[in-house]
């Protein structure tokens, strides 16, 4: 199967000397198209540094990563970021959205940055999965941190993205409603062949990954 | 709900420019922030709206000063033309307008002495191009009507009203002293307001007795009867050099005589230039207070919201779009702040517009001209958009991670270690001390500014104070009240040294008033006198190549008439009896240029003083253009020894030559009066001075109008105070231009101030509520933040005394130096400002404080 996500080498550490840390220490990986992947490790680990390395929001330290052709060192910074929100959709752990858009803005906010339409009747289904088609015209302030995880997760489904990186995107959903977005992520991917990397504590959630990879000390542990 | 959920897909399908809305949005939500930086635009805009228009009106009064100094406002004029030659110069396409004037001659009758009315024919653009278009009345039609300003008509003593008769003398030929007079009688058809700073004045009549006088004969060499004279106005200012050769190159005129405006030629521009120059640096400072306040705003909000941008990158956002975003904001403040800065500069300019007016005695005027505000804007939208620069960049510039970690530190925060002992005062303070420092770059730009107000403030007031009126007006008048002969100032028939003005009633009269101190009493005579050799050589060591070059440079005839006069040995003596005031005046020790003075031995009469150049520091032993100290030289005859060299006071020696006089250069010599009246016994008073007690001034003051109003109207009086007014009223509208600005910079340097601690408090509130939780008491955060306040302006004011002291004592001082000032170090408006600083760094984090309070900590804990 091809991969779509690969990493050489991968390496980012911080400070110098004594204090050195290395976050993640030679880092090699690759994902295939349209899998679902789980990244599991203690707080620490380098799970998030790994998250955003794949993403290009953080430079390494060492080593490269490429997503489909693209190597991400290649990049300006100003490509970088038209790459990412053409080809990637996050979903952070304190869901980043825009204090002064509403959901619906918050939701079509990637697209529109890239002068593009949204494909309405699809934002709207996944706004419906997620529950929030009442919530469209509310600010995030109004709203709990379940309901604002799962704008955030719409808004990186809603540019069809072929990878989502998702760190800890169920961390403040219920069980059950964890569960429903973790398939809501398995079937959109599968529908769109979009590929899931994904952050989580819960080995419920981790379970229902393709694959588990686990992190510690900034190193894969050999499965 | 399918409904809206429905509507609502085919609404916002996507919005057209995120960027846009995002901005939109951020500045509704940033109320407070926005608010600060829309009155630092206000204040900038302000600044401009005032600079501009205050250079503005200089230029424009400078030109029109000078119009009516030329006496003309056409481009071109012809001294010499035929009526032919006009009509084809009429014709020319580039030829907006001609104006077409016969001179017959001069008004001599007797009130007209020391002013120039020329009797001409003029058509009616001649006429309204040379200011002397009547507003009451109408253009001489017929052969007895004429029409005058209303300075003649008081000189004349003839009532301003159409239907007066009116005689004027006046000789066909000037050039001979038996010309008949010619006393011709014409009845007032038309007046219009006299120009005070114009040299002349004209007598227009009709077209009718013009021919009559002139017999059609135009233009005969050295005669002024029937001299044709035409006025040439174009489309454009611009190269009317080059513009006026082609037309005379089409209509075939090649090579005749033209003059340009003085007021069109390059040198004005230059003049101006030099004019508005202090004008210029205010607006460099107005730039830099601008750039120093709105940089500081935009580099706070975007430290403030460095987090968000990053989860913008986050979400796709390119640095391009985030720069748009900031300049965005930019916009959206101009668009508030500049429109009401314009407002403000408005009424800051009706302010300033009755101030203005007082320059050149009516001359003066101030228009709202589109360009100020057009410039203004533009202005401060250029310091806007630099202030915004380096934010917009860094905003640009924040890595999406980084941005997750950023509190309010300028991202090169060093950790420091401390002690472990309880929160007492030191540590309190020591705490306050580092936060300080937590963003190096507000803390110093807020100081910058607001020192940069406190220095300018403090230099243009001691600049102010230093002005010395009595220095200033000790070069213009040495006495309370100088009375004149009315042609010693008459540049153009000459000084009469038998002139009747100041007769011995009117000398006796005023000497005798209530009130009267001290007089003084100035005779002349002018003659031709040989040089001796000694003196020869002085004028030579003098004039050296350069010496002639910068007085050829203001008088093109200079360096001729010295080197005529020390080939032919021989120069015009002026020898000016004196005594009382003006001899006291000329020789005090600062006036004197080389030997002392003894006026015991000086009135003794073997003695004279001679006039030196108007120098100022000279080098010991270089050369002075008069005979030397210690020699003999003979006037007219007798012998004396030239006792001193002293400075030439403009209102001891100066005025014009003697009738009759050729142009040569010119020796002044002085002697004790009552040896002149002996030598020159038929020779009048030129000049009359009088010191009075202050109480009487006023009384004195009245006497001299009521004579001048009932027996004398041509009578030249120049008094001190009415000089002191002028000159205040002269440089009243750059004095208030100037403390505007300064107390505008000073006051954005305390906005700055305020706003730098307020934010500095503001994005702190989760951090005090954390330091609360773990333990600091509401009275220690307050005494923290009053400390961080305090250790501000300890700052500020540790920075502005030395800045202030070096400002005032160096370049003020160096500025001051040889002008009409006595220098006194001053830091006034700094000493006023302290405990108003001192105030503001207490009640603005106590205020603070309170606003955090309104909010628990629990509340606090949980912001962002």
């Amino acid at each position: 199967m091809e991969a779509i996500l690969k990493a050489a080498g991968l390496k980012k550490y911080y400070g110098k000397g004594d204090s050195l840390v290395r976050a993640l220490d030679g880092v090699d990986l690759e994902i295939e198209r349209g899998k679902f992947t789980a990244i599991i490790g203690t707080s620490g680990s380098g799970k998030s540094t790994l998250l955003n390395m794949l993403g290009g929001l953080d430079t390494p330290s060492g080593g490269s990563v490429r997503i489909g052709n693209t190597l991400l060192a290649e990049l300006n910074s100003e490509q970088a970021a038209v790459f990412r929100r053409k080809q990637i959709g996050f979903i952070f752990q304190n869901y980043n959205l825009v204090p002064v858009l509403n959901v619906w803005e918050n939701i079509i906010f990637p697209i529109s940055l890239d002068g593009r339409k949204a494909d309405t009747e699809f934002v709207m289904q996944v706004v419906k999965l997620l529950g929030l088609e009442k919530k469209l015209d509310s600010l995030p302030n109004n709203l709990s941190g379940g309901q604002q995880q799962r704008v955030a997760i719409a808004r990186a489904l809603a540019g069809k993205p072929s990878i989502v990186l998702a760190d800890e995107p169920t961390g403040n959903l219920d069980s059950k409603t964890g569960d429903d977005v973790v398939g809501l992520l398995k079937m959109t991917g599968r529908e769109f062949r979009q590929t899931i990397v994904m952050i989580t504590h819960n080995p419920e959630i981790a379970r229902m990954a393709d694959r588990i990879i686990r992190i510690e000390d900034g190193r894969i542990v050999p499965q | 709900m399918e409904n809206k959920a429905g509507a609502k897909t085919k609404k916002d399908a996507g919005y057209r420019n995120p960027v846009k809305l995002l901005s939109a949005r951020m500045f509704r939500q940033n109320r407070g922030r926005n608010m600060v930086a829309a009155v630092a635009i206000t204040m900038t805009t302000l600044m401009f709206t005032a600079l501009f228009t205050l250079i503005q009106s200089m230029n424009e009064n400078l030109v029109e000063m000078t119009f009516r100094q030329t006496g003309y406002d056409a481009q071109v004029s012809f001294k010499k033309i035929d009526p032919e030659q006009v009509r084809r110069l009429d014709a020319h396409p580039d030829v907006k307008e001609t104006g077409e004037s016969i001179v017959l001659g001069l008004a001599e009758n007797e009130g007209l002495a020391g002013y120039q009315v020329e009797i001409r024919w003029g058509s009616e653009s001649y006429a309204r191009h040379s200011f002397s278009y009547p507003d009451t009345g109408r253009m001489p039609e017929n052969a007895d009507e004429v029409a005058l300003d209303s300075i003649t008509l008081r000189r004349l003593g003839i009532p301003a009203k159409t239907g007066e008769r009116v005689t004027l003398e006046w000789r066909k030929d000037l050039t001979e002293e038996t010309a008949e007079y010619i006393r011709a009688d014409f009845t007032l058809c038309g007046i219009w307001e006299g120009n005070e700073s114009g040299y002349a004045g004209m007598a227009w009549v009709g077209r009718e007795y013009a021919d009559r006088m002139t017999g059609g004969v135009y233009n005969t060499e050295g005669r002024i009867l029937g001299q044709y004279m035409a006025q040439v106005s174009l489309y454009r200012d611009g190269n009317i050099e080059n513009t006026m050769d082609l037309i005379l190159k089409d209509t075939g005129l090649e090579g005749l005589e033209y003059g340009i405006n003085l007021a069109y030629a390059s040198e004005m521009g230059a003049a101006a230039q030099e004019m508005t120059l202090p004008a210029y640096f205010g607006m460099a400072l107005v730039c830099l207070a601008g750039y120093l306040i709105i940089y500081n705003i935009f580099q706070i909000s975007i430290t403030a919201d460095v987090r968000f941008y990053g989860q913008l990158k986050t979400l796709g956002m390119t640095a391009r779009q985030l720069k748009k975003l900031v300049y965005g904001q930019a916009g959206r403040l101009c668009a508030i702040g500049i429109p009401a800065g314009l407002a403000a500069g408005w009424f800051l300019g009706l302010v300033l517009v009755p101030a203005f007016t007082g320059i050149l005695g009516g001359g003066g005027r101030v228009s709202p001209h589109p360009v100020i505000f057009a410039g203004s804007s533009v202005f401060a939208g250029i310091t806007v958009f630099v202030s915004c620069l380096r934010p917009a960049r860094l905003a640009g510039r924040v890595s999406p991670v980084e941005a997750l970690r950023r509190s309010d530190a300028d991202g090169r925060m060093r950790k420091t270690k401390r002690g472990r002992g309880s929160a007492s005062l030191s540590a309190i303070s020591a705490m306050a001390w580092a936060n300080l420092w937590r963003n190096k770059k507000r803390t110093v730009t807020a100081v910058v500014s607001l020192t940069l107000g406190f220095v300018l403030l403090s230099g243009f007031y001691a600049k102010n104070v230093s002005f010395d009126m009595e220095k200033y007006l000790g070069e213009l008048t040495v006495a309370d009240f100088t009375l004149e002969d009315a042609t010693s100032a008459d540049y153009i028939h000459g000084y009469d040294p038998q002139g009747t003005t100041l007769g011995d009633g009117l000398a006796g009269r005023l000497e005798s008033m209530d009130g009267v101190e001290d007089a003084g009493h100035l005779y002349s005579h002018q003659f031709t006198w040989q040089m001796d050799a000694q003196t020869v050589e002085n004028l030579k060591g003098y004039y050296t190549q350069e010496v002639l070059d910068r007085w050829g440079r203001y008088e093109a005839d200079g360096p001729g008439m010295f080197r005529e006069a020390v080939d032919k040995r021989e120069a015009e003596a002026v020898v000016f009896g004196m005594d009382g005031i003006p001899l006291e005046a000329v020789t005090q020790p600062e006036y004197l240029l080389d030997g002392s003075f003894d006026a015991e031995a000086f009135a003794g009469g073997g003695y004279v003083l001679a006039v030196g150049p108007a120098v100022g520091e000279r080098e010991e032993g270089s050369a002075l253009p008069a005979p030397s100290v210690g020699s003999t030289i003979e006037l007219e005859g007798n012998r004396y020894t030239v006792m001193a060299v002293v400075f030439p006071l403009h209102p001891v020696d100066g005025g014009a030559s003697e009738q009759g006089a050729g142009d040569s250069m010119e020796l002044h010599f002085i002697l004790p009066s009552d040896v002149f009246c002996r030598l020159w016994p038929e020779n009048t008073l030129r000049k009359l001075y009088v010191n009075v007690e202050d109480g009487y001034l006023g009384a004195v003051q009245e006497w001299l109008d009521g004579y001048m109003r009932d027996v004398d109207g041509s009578l030249p009086l120049t008094s001190r105070e009415t000089m002191a007014g002028q000159y205040e009223a002269e440089t009243r509208s750059a004095a208030v231009t100037g403390n505007a600005v300064s107390i505008v910079i000073a006051m954005v340097g305390v906005l700055n101030f305020i706003n730098s601690m307020v934010t500095a408090i503001l994005s702190r509130r989760r951090e005090f509520a954390v330091i609360q939780s773990v333990g600091m008491t509401k009275k220690q955060l307050c005494g923290m933040l009053v400390y961080e306040g305090l250790f501000y302006a300890a700052i500020t004011l540790a920075v502005s005394y030395p800045l202030s002291a070096a400002a005032v004592g160096i370049v003020v001082r160096a500025m001051v130096e040889g002008g009409f000032a006595t220098f006194r170090f001053t830091l006034f408006p700094l000493a006023v400002c302290t405990p108003v600083l001192v105030a503001f760094a207490v009640l603005v984090p106590f205020f603070c404080f309170k606003d955090l309070e309104k909010r628990s900590i629990v509340e606090r804990l949980r912001m962002e």
